[in-house]
């Protein structure tokens, strides 16, 4: 039996639908993330499960048990938010202390657990300061540690690296990897970042227009995404628009705008023979050569920009109907006359590291 | 308030322009010397010099039973105002905070209208709805729930009816200041950690609006002490208040020392609740 069970809740407001339909189960001690664009739905589902919106149709179960009908306070549910909302008249022991404090618990369990939570978070010598004396990450680490507090089976994370700089998100990424193997809890984590997500989580769902697109494990989205929502949101990702010349058991011929053909392109989605569609190939799938006639597909362009960015260099490389492509290479496998601009160049690729999306 | 918790950076321009950062200001305290220092330093010489130097004004004041009467009245209904404000004021200013903007809105302007409107047409307007025959009374015994007009009114029942209403304006808006400089997800956040509406009230928004509601009590108490026109026009000559017995011993009596005397009185006890409430808020610097 699944631990957490969200079966097809809705949540409209006024005529608008946020969420529609989504269905999803969650095993024990599983870090499950929420990903997708603004607007998307996977807040409001969160939210719903938190209990300070209500679905307008569906059920949430934990461990089987509907929890809709409980107030959230009662819902033993821990959460931290994108916002900061430690108490600012309380110190970080105090904090911490919250959740105990209110329950009645007695003052030496108290005592041991805010040790035991601020251990976790790497924060002992912070007891006595106060919210606003910590910074931004330190407050997020203190919000997770009262959130855990009082072991809830089930921690929500609601963006909760959104306000803070890369570096730093990265370290606290770390640190959440860390928690999350060391007390075992089941994390539902919501973020836009789809680095973000892929760094983190066991499961990713790709929320669209209220809707799941996909789930499953990061590198399924990365290596087999379903629609072209999801090959466009996981990864960078180009689309070449094409011509469906003929469509075969999961396979299609298709032509591109300068007239070249390929041939066996897998299909993701629908594609019907005369239709129009997407040729999606990733930027580190594409490879350069000054010389034609290579193998396999490809086609010719000329490199309007280059970047250095450490270790990689990023190209714009324009076809010849004027579309732009973007690539990535190792720096050091880049020659010189590579990333001269202006420089005619013909691109290719594997056949298999093309897909096709109907559109 | 909230501009206060801006932290004041060294660098800002008027720390760098040094004294002249001041000069802005000596218009306005000029005036203040002239028409409030002065006057009151005058009044509280001829406390002390008429009609011989010496105490007897202060022995007079706290030696009359009458006199330490009206002391006890005007301390009392300045307590009630302020606790009855508080009250009322909180869900108020509350509900500014959270509503919906069209209803805030409304609300907001309906608050500041009536401070707005001239202060003796909102107090005779209370001497109507007051009175024995006001609609207040009739209505009550018209309902039957008595039988004869209640004395609402030239007594401190009227007078601290009237007052509530004049000061629940300076409730409202320094506490809604408070209240909205609050992040609704704190309690969000209080809510998933277990806390119940109560818990979140005394353990969350309490101590959060503390300062709030201690800014707005002072306002409240200390512009009660000393008012005139709602307890003149509400409040009975056997239930005097401070400012009244002021106004009396100057103009009736013309007895400046006692009058100085009361005045001073007034002052030191209005500074004094200052004091307290610097030593536990500061100036403002909590949160609000």
């Amino acid at each position: 039996m699944s631990f957490l069970e969200i079966a097809n809740i809705s949540k409209t407001f006024g005529n608008v639908t946020a969420v529609s339909d989504v269905s999803l189960e969650i095993a024990r001690g599983e870090f499950v993330t929420f990903l997708g664009p603004s607007g998307s739905g996977k807040s409001t589902t969160l939210y719903m499960i938190a209990g300070f919106f209500e679905p307008t149709r569906g059920d949430v179960r934990l461990e089987g048990r509907s929890i809709l009908s409980e107030p959230s306070n009662k819902r033993n549910i821990g959460m931290v938010f994108q916002r900061y909302t430690l108490f600012p008249h309380l110190s970080v022991a105090e904090n911490v202390a919250f959740p105990l404090r209110v329950r009645r618990r007695p003052a030496a369990e108290i005592a041991g657990k805010v040790e035991e939570m601020l251990a976790l978070v790497r924060l002992e010598s912070f007891a006595g300061r106060m919210p606003a004396q910590l910074s931004g990450g330190q407050q997020q680490r203190v919000a997770l540690a009262r959130a855990l507090a009082y072991n809830p089976p089930l921690l929500l994370m609601d963006e909760p690296l959104s306000a803070l700089d890369k570096k730093l998100r990265e370290e606290i990424q770390d640190e959440i990897r860390r928690i999350h193997r060391q007390t075992g809890v089941t994390i539902l984590y919501v973020t836009h970042d789809q680095e973000e997500a892929l760094s983190l989580s066991d499961r990713i769902a790709l929320f669209n227009h209220g809707k799941i697109e996909q789930l499953g494990k990061g590198r399924e989205l990365y290596e087999a995404p379903r629609t072209r929502f999801v090959a466009d949101f996981i990864g960078h990702s180009n689309f070449l628009d094409c011509t469906i010349a003929r469509s075969h058991g999961g396979f299609a011929d298709i032509t591109l705008p300068d007239g070249s053909a390929l041939e066996r392109v897998a299909v993701h989605g629908d594609a019907r023979a005369g239709g129009r569609g997407g040729l999606m190939i990733r930027p580190d799938r594409l490879r350069l050569s000054p010389l034609r006639g290579e193998n396999g597909p490809g086609i010719d362009v000329v490199l309007s920009d280059a970047t250095f960015i450490g270790e990689t260099y990023h190209f714009v490389l324009t076809t010849g109907w004027g579309a732009s492509v973007n690539m990535r290479m190792p720096a050091s496998l880049a020659r010189a006359d590579d990333v001269t601009i202006g420089t005619n160049l013909r691109l290719h690729w594997e056949a298999s590291d093309a897909s096709l999306f109907g559109q | 308030m909230t501009v206060t918790d801006v932290p004041m950076a060294p660098q800002s321009p008027a720390a760098r322009r040094g004294g002249r950062g001041f000069a802005p200001v000596l218009p306005a305290l000029a005036l203040v010397v002239l028409v409030f220092v002065i006057p009151v330093l005058a009044l509280l010489l001829r406390s002390v010099l008429e009609p011989a130097p010496g105490l007897q004004n202060y022995a007079t004041f706290f030696g009359s039973t009458t006199y330490l009467k009206v002391l006890g009245n005007t301390f009392l209904v300045a307590f009630t105002v302020t606790v009855v404000t508080v009250l009322l004021g909180f869900p108020v200013a509350w509900f500014l905070a959270i509503a919906p903007s069209f209803w805030s809105r409304l609300l907001f302007a309906i608050v500041i209208l009536s401070m707005w409107t001239n202060l003796l047409a909102r107090t005779y307007a209370w001497m109507v709805l007051l009175q024995r025959t006001g609609v207040i009374n009739r209505t009550l015994m018209n309902l039957g729930l008595i039988s004869e007009p209640l004395p609402l009114i030239n007594n401190l029942v009227g007078v601290t009816i009237g007052m509530t209403y004049i000061m629940l304006p300076f409730m409202i808006l320094p506490l809604h200041a408070t209240i909205r400089s609050i992040d609704p997800a704190i309690f969000q956040a209080a809510s998933l950690c277990g806390a119940s509406r109560f818990q979140a009230f005394t353990r969350v928004m309490l101590p959060l609006t503390a300062s709030g509601i201690a800014a707005g009590a002072l306002m409240v108490f200390v512009m009660s002490l000393g008012y005139f026109i709602t307890p003149a026009l509400l409040g009975g000559t056997a239930n005097m208040m401070l400012a009244e017995l002021i106004a009396q011993l100057v103009q009736s009596l013309l007895d400046w020392g006692l009058a100085g005397a009361a005045a001073l009185v007034l002052l030191v006890i209005t500074l004094a609740i200052y004091m307290v409430q610097l030593r536990f808020f500061g100036f403002g610097q909590a949160r609000g």
